[in-house]
């Protein structure tokens, strides 16, 4: 690749323009934007947290009243932990993680521009909620039954649905992201860069990312369910025989592992900085990953320490002690490993330095506090006090301040400007001194309740201490913001490594790094870092390498990648030109269908029960209709799109007449729709419509030519993001169907049978649908033959039987709901519906959860279909499509396979 | 083993006949977890400080030799630095610390869980319901005020009418979470006489911030005959009830 002038970008705006940052997916780009936008919400975070210090100036302040201080609270946290922190750390991650691994980029970087459209989109849903009437207020901890409209006052229930509808687009956001991560790191590493050799940073970040896959589902199922709750009325987080518990095992089972996936990269920033500024390098450096994963293994036993009080027997009790302190191990071995690493080094006290070094400091006292809460006795007394609240602000902010730390570290390297560093330093010394100033005086007063703004009069002073240490702290950063801005706009030209024995990739490329990133193919093969001509790749001077397991090459001779696709015979869609692996970098779909998510989940926020699933199904015929409209831009008129605008009629009376039935008549129910009725059907159609254009849209990455792969060598990168995908929608599956087995183990499990189901609840409509959807995986299967060996009638018949039986399968799904939903007589007067149990409850949401992966199988056949129709698929290198969607049809197939044992038979 | 019986005794069971209450464990073993806290604490980050300190640069130049340390060149393969048996040493003893503590905690943690010694103490049901406390004696009686004679071992059966709420009595170490639909105990031994309170720990609306109740300390006999009053007025709403079903007179 020739080098390009700042501003030519192959093909992308300026960076000077606003466009570039609203179409760009390169990783670099990104993660600024991660940056900025993080900064925003700490400083919406911390408003609402000297909000918080004003009120609690004296005892019983009356700046706020008991809601608004509850809201507080809650954005506070919510705001904080989720919309700051993490993404905050991901920046970094975007920006240095590709560089610092030798990629171009990351694996799917339309993706990862989704992935950060989405986040800014749900922030500025959740911001929303404060002016839908009142926030969530019941703690960022969300307990139940205190998150069921039962207890929320009528003036906060939209706000609060919209705050927990926020939540669940930013899990989206978050899942897209660690799909993402995970494949870039696994499959696109320099030649000679083994997972052990990446950078101390770079190791954090795949830890976080693949505790993000799991922990972030049980989070989604924890969300889903209280959605549900909102939405559809179901009562599972209100039955009183366990809902409150059910609550607070999905939601600590995720939020243990979500304190370390918020300390991670703070850990690899130490990490790095430590090695850099004190010239040595990491002492132990085996062992401190060994601990991490060790960590990141355990995070996910240790939940109910949180837990401790809630009647929990004492086994159990023992167990989750004995596992809390377990973990507390590992980091005593990573301090010190940071600690001895200072030895003999040649330590030089420059900003990030000085709050990495800090941030250590900051973490060991909120690690000291924290054995304390693992000593169940204490956690006792310490339950619901200041105590836990300076132990988590300790380590927590701790994490802060290293993050802090690197965005000194690598300011210049992203700006290519140099702060100033006398700011950098006044910065730390407010900061430090206000931090210890708000959060110490907590421990003194630890018996302060949490939440609460009436405390004992004679901790008055230690509030009043720990209020000006916030305010100090605030302060602290408007002289951080304007050292990082004024220096922006400086002379001070940063080089491309300004800090002395750094070592890094990232620190061997222009600051700011070139669109490419690397001046050849960047190859750990001799030892230590090189760049390879790229032409060398092309043709057989690469052949002639030697190459020891794990690493792949170009399959064919001439061209880089495999993922070329020559023009199609049937004289459809003209794909990229093959001979130098051009790669896209622009977009305007991910923002687009984050906008629509936007929208769409802002008017499901207000839409009353009875509509709620409405708004869907009037935008399927959109979806339907809009295959057929892009498949006759891009391929040419032809059979199929006819057939789509037919089905999308269909669809649209169909939709029409049992929406007449529903509410009556079709004018009374168009009548009785309120505005948010109206803005999820405008979101949800717009949206179909969007995820159809950026499925269609043509955007080719190619993937590098020469990489370490271990040990996904064979699994190419959409196929491995599939992989990963599924695994964290096992997750999910998972903690619904353990979301079912509680709840029916805490009601009794022979009492659920037999007095919580209608006997006309039987097993034939799930054999039925069982039979139906082994027949479609096959069909499927048979589908990917046909597609290999190029007969595109087969292939086009088999999509079709698949298509068929999965609308059998729903139509038969309908049938059963239906009868069930209109029983008469017997202890069921009423019908079986959403509301009437937590049986009917679990049966229902769990079942149409899967109901749901079905439709969007179903949506993604159709598209396949329609492009098959005009030949697509065909032939070894173009069947992989068909592949990765098998993937996806036969989990879903097999997930059915567990749900109608344990919702039909036992 | 000695020093262990001892430390065992200080903390749990019968020292000198007296049973311990909560607040002795709670005091005795939060003290030495402060103490030894503190401790590891200063010595940790004072070493970590003078490390930081004595190794900066321009403090050792000229006194090094050149084979001493490989420092990190720019394109290296990661790679850390030797020093592992020190790590583990290290690693090591800090484990020793946290493992002993915590299981020096766990005979504490048997003896509170296990309640009150039997015999005499006093068991009160409580109900928490947005935003104040409901206590219900022994007789039937209910009072938002707890009443308590001295010295007694109350022990609290609580739950919850709505939300997820958490009582504690800071001063007697009691606490629990008040769950809908479950009962969860935990005990004190009000062993100071005077008026305390019984707040609330769990988020659980507007109100969270005032639901609190007082908690009467009271001499025993003091105590006998408020309670015996409450008695006699519990057995007359009693009959009243009766009445009134059987549409007896009022």
């Amino acid at each position: 690749m020739t080098e390009h002038a700042e501003g030519h970008d192959h093909g992308l705006p300026p960076k000077s323009s606003v466009k570039r940052w609203l179409v760009t997916t390169n990783h670099k780009d990104i993660g600024t934007l991660y940056i900025v936008t993080a900064l925003f919400f700490l400083v919406a975070g911390g408003l609402l947290a000297l909000l918080i210090r004003t009120q609690l100036w004296s005892p019983g302040g009356t700046i706020l009243g008991g809601q608004g201080y509850n809201q507080a609270v809650s954005a506070h946290g919510l705001l904080m932990v989720f919309w700051f922190i993490s993404p905050f750390a991901f920046g970094f991650a975007n920006y240095v993680v590709p560089l610092q691994i030798g990629a171009k980029d990351l694996a799917f970087p339309r993706l990862n521009a989704l992935s950060y459209w989405l986040y800014l989109f749900s922030g500025l849903l959740f911001m929303a909620s404060f002016f839908l009437g009142s926030t969530f207020a019941g703690g960022w901890t969300m307990y139940a039954p205190l998150n069921v409209p039962t207890f929320i006052p009528d003036i906060a229930e939209v706000g609060s649905l919209a705050a927990i509808l926020a939540l669940v687009l930013f899990v989206a956001s978050v899942t897209v992201s660690s799909v993402n991560f995970l494949t870039t790191m696994y499959r696109m590493r320099a030649e000679g860069l083994r997972m052990r050799d990446m950078p101390m940073f770079s190791i954090t970040i795949l830890l976080t990312v693949w505790m993000m896959l799991f922990a972030f589902a049980a989070l989604l199922a924890a969300f889903v369910l209280l959605s549900a709750d909102h939405l559809l009325g179901t009562v599972y987080f209100s039955n009183d025989s366990g809902g409150s518990l059910l609550w607070t095992h999905l939601f600590w089972f995720f939020g243990h592992p979500e304190v370390y996936i918020v300390f991670f990269p703070a850990l690899g920033i130490m990490a790095e900085t430590f090695q850099t500024f004190s010239g040595k390098r990491l002492v132990g450096r085996k062992w401190f990953i060994l601990a991490m994963l060790l960590v990141a293994l355990q995070s996910f036993v240790v939940w109910m320490h949180h837990m401790f009080l809630t009647g929990i027997n004492l086994p159990i009790k023992t167990i989750f002690m004995a596992t809390t302190i377990g973990i507390s191990l590992p980091f005593d071995l990573m301090i010190f490993s940071l600690i001895y690493t200072l030895i003999k080094g040649k330590v030089r006290f420059t900003t990030p330095f000085l709050f990495s070094l800090g941030g250590v400091l900051l973490f060991i006292i909120g690690g000291i506090t924290g054995v304390f809460l693992g000593a169940i006795v204490l956690d006792y007394t310490f339950r619901g006090t200041y105590w836990v609240v300076a132990h988590f602000h300790y380590v927590m902010v701790g994490g802060v301040t290293a993050l802090i730390g690197g965005l000194y570290y690598w300011f210049p390297k992203i700006t290519g400007k140099m702060y100033d560093e006398f700011l950098g330093k006044v910065h730390f010394g407010t900061y430090f001194v206000g931090f210890n100033l708000l959060y110490f005086p907590m421990f003194v007063v630890w018996e302060t309740p949490r939440r609460v703004f009436e405390y004992d009069a004679g901790f008055t002073l230690w509030h009043r201490i720990a209020t000006i240490g916030g305010f100090l702290l605030a302060a602290s950063f408007l002289v951080m913001f304007y050292n990082l801005f004024k220096s922006l706009h400086s002379d001070a030209e940063a080089d491309d490594c300004p800090w002395e024995y750094a070592s890094s990739a990232e620190w061997t490329v222009p600051s700011p790094p070139p669109l490419e990133n690397f001046p050849g193919i960047a190859s750990y093969a001799d030892g230590k870092l090189s760049f390879l001509d790229r032409s060398a790749a092309d043709g057989g001077a690469a052949g002639d390498r030697a190459t020891d397991g794990g690493t792949d090459q170009a399959a064919d001779g001439g061209t880089v990648t495999r993922l070329i696709r020559s023009a199609d015979p049937v004289g459809a869609e003209v794909y990229e030109t093959t001979e130098t692996g051009h790669a896209d970098h622009a977009s305007y779909w991910p923002l687009i269908v984050s906008a629509t998510a936007f929208v769409t989940f802002l008017g499901l926020s207000g839409v009353a029960k009875p509509y709620v699933v409405w708004p869907f199904l009037f935008a399927l015929p959109v979806f339907i209709g809009y295959i057929g409209v892009e498949g006759m831009r891009r391929d040419g008129l032809g059979w199929a799109h006819y057939l789509c605008w037919a089905l999308a009629a269909v669809t649209l009376a169909g939709v029409a007449v049992l929406f007449g039935i529903d509410k009556g008549s079709l004018a009374a129910g168009f009548a009785g729709a309120s505005p948010y009725f109206y803005i999820t059907l405008v979101g949800a159609a717009t949206g179909y419509a969007s995820l159809v254009a950026m499925g269609w849209e043509s955007f080719s990455v190619p993937e590098p030519a020469i990489a370490e792969r271990w040990p996904f060598a064979a699994v190419e990168n959409t196929k491995l993001g599939m992989w990963f995908f599924l695994g964290t929608d096992v997750v999910l599956f998972g903690a619904f169907i353990g979301s079912y087995l509680f709840m029916r183990v805490a009601n009794g499990w022979a009492h659920w049978h037999e007095e919580l189901i209608p006997a006309a609840h039987t097993t034939l409509p799930g054999l039925i649908n069982t039979y139906l959807l082994l027949t479609s995986s096959f069909a499927v299967v048979i589908a990917l033959v046909a597609a290999r060996r190029r007969n595109q009638r087969a292939l086009l018949a088999y999509l079709a039987l698949t298509f068929a039986l999965g609308v059998g399968f729903l139509v038969n799904k309908a049938i059963e709901w239906e009868h069930l939903f209109n029983l008469h007589g017997g202890a069921f007067e009423g019908g079986w519906t959403f509301t009437t149990n937590v049986a009917s409850s679990t049966f229902y949401v769990t079942t149409g959860l899967h109901a749901l992966h079905v439709v969007v199988g179903l949506l993604i056949t159709l598209f396949l279909f329609v492009r098959a129709s005009r030949g697509a698929y065909l032939g070894e290198g173009n069947a992989e499509t068909i592949e990765y969607f098998g993937l996806y049809w036969h989990f879903v197939d097999i997930v059915w396979l567990f749900l109608f044992p344990l919702f039909y038979i036992l | 083993m000695w020093g262990v019986a001892v430390l065992h005794d200080s903390v749990v069971g019968h020292a000198g006949g007296v049973s311990r209450t909560p607040v002795d464990v709670f005091s005795s073993i939060y003290t030495v977890f402060l103490a030894l806290g503190t401790i590891v604490g200063v010595v940790v980050i004072g070493y970590t400080l003078y490390n930081a300190v004595k190794y900066r640069r321009g403090n050792r130049e000229g006194t090094e030799s050149k084979a001493d340390v490989v420092r990190p060149e720019l394109g290296e393969l990661p790679r850390g630095s030797g020093g592992g048996r020190k790590l583990f040493v290290s690693f090591g003893i800090s484990a020793v610390i946290v493992i002993s503590l915590i299981i020096w905690t766990y005979s504490a943690l048997l003896y509170v869980d296990s309640g009150p010694d039997e015999g005499d103490e006093l068991e009160v049901d409580v109900v928490g319901q947005r935003f104040s406390w409901t206590f219900v004696y022994p007789n039937g009686h209910q009072t938002t005020q707890l009443r308590v004679p001295k010295d007694r071992p109350v022990e609290l059966n609580v739950t919850s009418a709505d939300v997820f709420h958490n009582i504690g009595i800071p001063e007697f170490n009691a606490k629990t979470d008040a769950i809908p639909g479950q009962t969860t105990t935990t005990w004190f031994v009000p062993d100071e006489l005077g008026t305390y309170q019984a707040v609330c720990y769990e988020l659980c609306g507007s109100g969270h911030s005032v639901m609190r109740s007082d908690v009467i300390v009271m001499q025993s006999d003091a105590y006998q005959n408020w309670y015996a009053n409450t008695s006699t007025q519990q057995a007359s709403a009693d009959a009243d009830a009766t009445n009134a079903v059987a549409g007896g007179p009022a």
